[in-house]
């Protein structure tokens, strides 16, 4: 593995990690903007305009842009979260050039008039589907309730009365503000040429214009409220917690991550034991997500609406028990091993690779080795974790659920 | 890339299949046991998601707890699955703990402890995950179509049946697990980084030796006539609130033998391949019908298909259905050699992308050797697609037009179908 890095003048950030056992490379552009950069009257733009920059450029249309994707063979796609939109293709190696020319060529989108109503149609079914599946709508919803007024809790997708209120010409503004090069990181990984990928980058995304583009970053602990959705038809309860935790420049992330596993791991874990494996709920999973500044944990509890009181009397005992008497060192232990060998699976595949690789640039600004998270990780002792409980106690949650009318 | 293959056939008959990896710190394996959904007794839909999870509860001399405790000690990530003729029990790891976790899915499989008050919490999370389905409609409408898809019982659902569940007893699943276990027709495949000799000498001690009685095999599936468990017609609809219309459909398609199935998934690939390929390009990009739309090939080893999903507010269902169907018929009428070209990519790429994970290979080696009693290498496929043209796939398509089609639809709002 060698690891590459070059900054050009305008502020974009190149980096990539060779590996030349892979058979495949990939390449991904990583744009610091999502949902929580956005107002509530553009809310759901970053995610839009993802969709928009497959739409074409002033040279290709939408359709040219897809057959040259596909000519090559490319697996590509794009995603937007709260603070990321990412556009990534994983190709076998001598594809790498033509992607990365492509992908060059859609960072500035025409961003067409027509072509924006049109997808407007495609974004509302996005949202309806979300809306048919309620364990995502859950967790949605709770982060809105738990970041109750700070920006991470604006919905990625937006509603449908903010699509259907955008304008084309609102997101011309956004991008260019947004869509800096100076916030933009694009990473490689697995067998490339990297002076190759450098030439074919630097020239055309020299160009592009640095402004001003900021986050404002603030913590937040939580909002701590309850509430609870109702849809007659639904035949389960669907419930999410959500409490603060680490930012993503944190070193605590790591313990962070582990104490998520023993508490909640889908097998193995105090969630599964208590929950799972009694069948009280059918689904029981805990996750640490840090973010830029801030950071949650993040529960998934699934079960029938007669083991609603029950279920929920227990998830506060392990958050209590947690808290009071700490986890074991066997508990640890697990935890690490399952942890370990997610990432070096995880890691073994271009793609995998370069999510890590892109992601810690942008947060970190800091190139990781797969082994220096391995270190991190078995480095984490029983205290460091009691130390994160003790300042992110889990029993301080927020928790919103949907299911179907209660009978009184 | 001449990958190599490793095959071995243990003294019960068990075949071990192998391909090693020089680039991966992990291996994946898998063992299919022929107790599927299609192959569960009649009255037991569901089963062998009862069985999948029963049989972690204790194995062997450890209690159900200490055998969680074990397989999570070892870092290693489940997965386990129910298919229409397989249960799959497997894993991914790091491989050094290989051999470690050998010992304890032999257990599991040949002794585990099944007691009576261990079945009760398996079964109900079966019978829940019945139920999840209806808050899960997008997954439903798959379940569904292959149900009324393909004859029964080959379509049966791998989730289950609430009221066949509830008649299950621990003692009729005991005699599911003993019947069907049969490490004679079992398939044990292994990839990444693992001795193959040390693999086989150990399942060789962990199977052969300490169970000298050879297994009858099992009774052969029935297969019963077309139109699904209720002998239903070709469309179905489920009502519900949903704020989509989701639309599940399915067309025959040529087996995995068969001489054709290159033509057939180069036609797939042609149709829902990428995003220049027709489906996306028809229904999403010049329409907005839809944000999911897309088709694959989906085969068993007795029948095979066409499957499509497509997710839309209840205005715009009809039309989407309808451009489907349109763009399924308009395949006959001829490809672009851009088109081809573009299939041919998108398949090769795929089969190398998917060859870098261990999982992944594992899962394929089981599977061809399960289907055609043979390990395909990478090259034989990327050949075989390269061999098909323009020709040889519009021929193909003519031949066999895609006249019927079975739909089902979950949401507020019925479609009309022309079949």
């Amino acid at each position: 593995m060698e690891f590459k890095k070059k900054i050009l003048d305008n502020g974009l950030r190149l980096i990539g990690e060779v590996n030349t056992s892979a058979k495949s490379a990939a390449i991904g552009f990583f744009v610091k903007t999502g949902s929580r950069d956005e107002t509530s009257e553009i809310n759901g733009v970053s995610h839009y305009l993802e969709h928009m920059l497959f739409k074409g450029t002033e040279k290709f249309s939408a359709l040219e842009v897809n057959e040259a994707f596909d000519r090559t063979g490319a697996q590509f796609n794009a995603f937007t979260s709260e603070e990321n939109t990412v556009f990534y293709a994983a190709v076998l190696p001598e594809y790498l050039d033509e992607v990365t020319k492509l992908w060059i060529e859609l960072m500035r989108p025409a961003l067409r008039d027509g072509d924006f109503d049109m997808e407007k149609n495609v974004i509302k079914e996005e949202i309806a589907m979300y809306k048919d599946m309620p364990s995502f709508d859950v967790m949605d919803r709770c982060r809105s309730l738990h970041f109750d007024g700070h920006a991470c809790g604006h919905s990625v997708l937006g509603s449908e009365q903010s699509i259907d209120d955008l304008t084309a010409e609102q997101m011309r503004d956004y991008f260019a503000r947004r869509y800096a090069p100076n916030n933009i990181v694009v990473a490689c990984a697995g067998d490339f040429d990297w002076e190759k990928v450098c030439s074919i980058i630097e020239e055309p995304c020299g160009k592009w214009r640095e402004q001003a583009s900021a986050r404002k970053l603030e913590d937040c602990a939580g909002s701590g409220k309850s509430a609870r959705g109702e849809k007659a038809s639904l035949a389960r309860e669907h419930i999410c917690l959500m409490s603060g935790g680490m930012s993503a420049q944190d070193d605590r992330r790591f313990a962070g991550s582990l104490l998520a596993a023993v508490i909640g791991d889908d097998v193995g874990s105090r969630f599964f034991w208590e929950l799972v494996d009694k069948a009280l709920a059918e689904a029981a999973a805990m996750q640490f997500a840090a973010m830029d500044g801030t950071g949650a944990f993040c529960s998934y509890i699934r079960c029938g609406s007669e083991n609603v009181s029950q279920v929920m009397d227990i998830v506060r005992g392990v958050f209590k028990s947690v808290a009071d008497n700490g986890v074991s060192e066997d508990e640890l232990r697990k935890a690490k091993n399952k942890i370990l060998s997610a990432l070096v699976i995880k890691n073994e595949l271009s793609m995998g690779r370069l999510v890590d690789l892109g992601f810690n640039w942008t947060y970190l600004e800091q190139y990781r080795t797969i082994e220096d998270d391995i270190e991190a990780i078995k480095a984490v002792t029983v205290d460091d974790v009691h130390a994160v409980i003790e300042q992110y106690n889990p029993g301080e949650f927020t928790q919103f659920s949907v299911g179907p009318g209660q009978s009184s | 890339m001449a990958a190599r293959l490793d095959k071995h056939i243990l003294d019960n008959g068990m075949v071990v299949l192998g391909e090693p990896m020089d680039a991966v710190e992990s291996v994946a394996f898998g063992f299919m046991l022929p107790a599927g959904a299609s192959v569960t007794p009649e009255g037991f839909c569901g089963a062998p998601s009862v069985i999948s999870d029963w049989i972690f509860r204790g194995a062997g001399d450890k209690s159900s707890r200490e055998l969680g405790d074990a397989l999570d000690g070892l870092g290693l990530h489940r997965a386990g699955s129910v298919g229409s003729a397989h249960l799959s029990l497997g894993a991914a790891l790091e491989a050094s703990n290989l051999s470690e976790a050998l010992d304890l899915y032999a257990d599991i499989m040949v002794r585990p402890s099944l007691q009576d008050e261990e079945f009760e919490p398996a079964r109900q999370l079966a019978i829940d995950g019945v139920h999840s389905l209806d808050d899960d409609p997008r997954h439903k409408v798959m379940i569904k179509l292959r149900e009324h898809f393909y004859p029964h019982p080959l379509g049966r659902s791998t989730i289950g049946d609430i009221a066949e569940l509830e008649s299950l007893s621990a003692e009729k699943a005991r005699g599911i697990v003993k019947e069907r276990f049969n490490l004679s027709q079992t398939i044990f495949a292994v990839a990444g980084k693992y001795d193959f000799d040390g693999v086989c000498r150990q399942l060789e001690g962990l199977f052969v030796r300490r169970r000298r009685k050879r297994q009858a095999p099992a009774g052969a599936v029935e297969v019963g006539s077309k139109g699904g468990p209720q002998g239903a017609g070709k469309y179905t609809h489920i009502d519900d609130d949903s704020a989509q219309v989701h639309i599940g459909l399915m067309t025959d398609a040529v087996r995995l033998v068969d001489a054709d199935y290159y033509n057939a998934r180069v036609a797939v690939s042609v149709l829902s391949g990428g995003m220049s390929a027709r489906l996306f390009t028809e229904v999403r990009e010049k329409r907005g019908l839809c944000y999911a739309i897309g088709a694959r090939y989906h085969a068993l080893k007795d029948a095979a298909g066409i499957m499509c999903y497509a997710g839309t507010t209840p205005e715009k269902a009809q039309e989407t259905l309808d451009v489907i169907t349109g763009e399924f018929n308009r395949l006959a009428d001829g490809i672009s050699d851009d088109e081809l070209a573009r299939a041919k990519v998108g398949l090769k790429s795929a089969l190398i992308l998917q060859s870098e994970s261990s999982g992944s290979r594992a899962g394929a080696i089981g599977s061809d050797y399960y289907m055609l009693g043979r390990v395909r290498s990478l090259d034989e496929i990327k050949d075989a697609v390269e061999a098909t043209s323009v020709d040889s796939v519009v021929g193909f398509l003519r031949n066999k037009r895609f006249e019927d089609f079975t739909v089902v639809t979950i949401g507020p709002k019925k479609v009309t179908t022309n079949t």
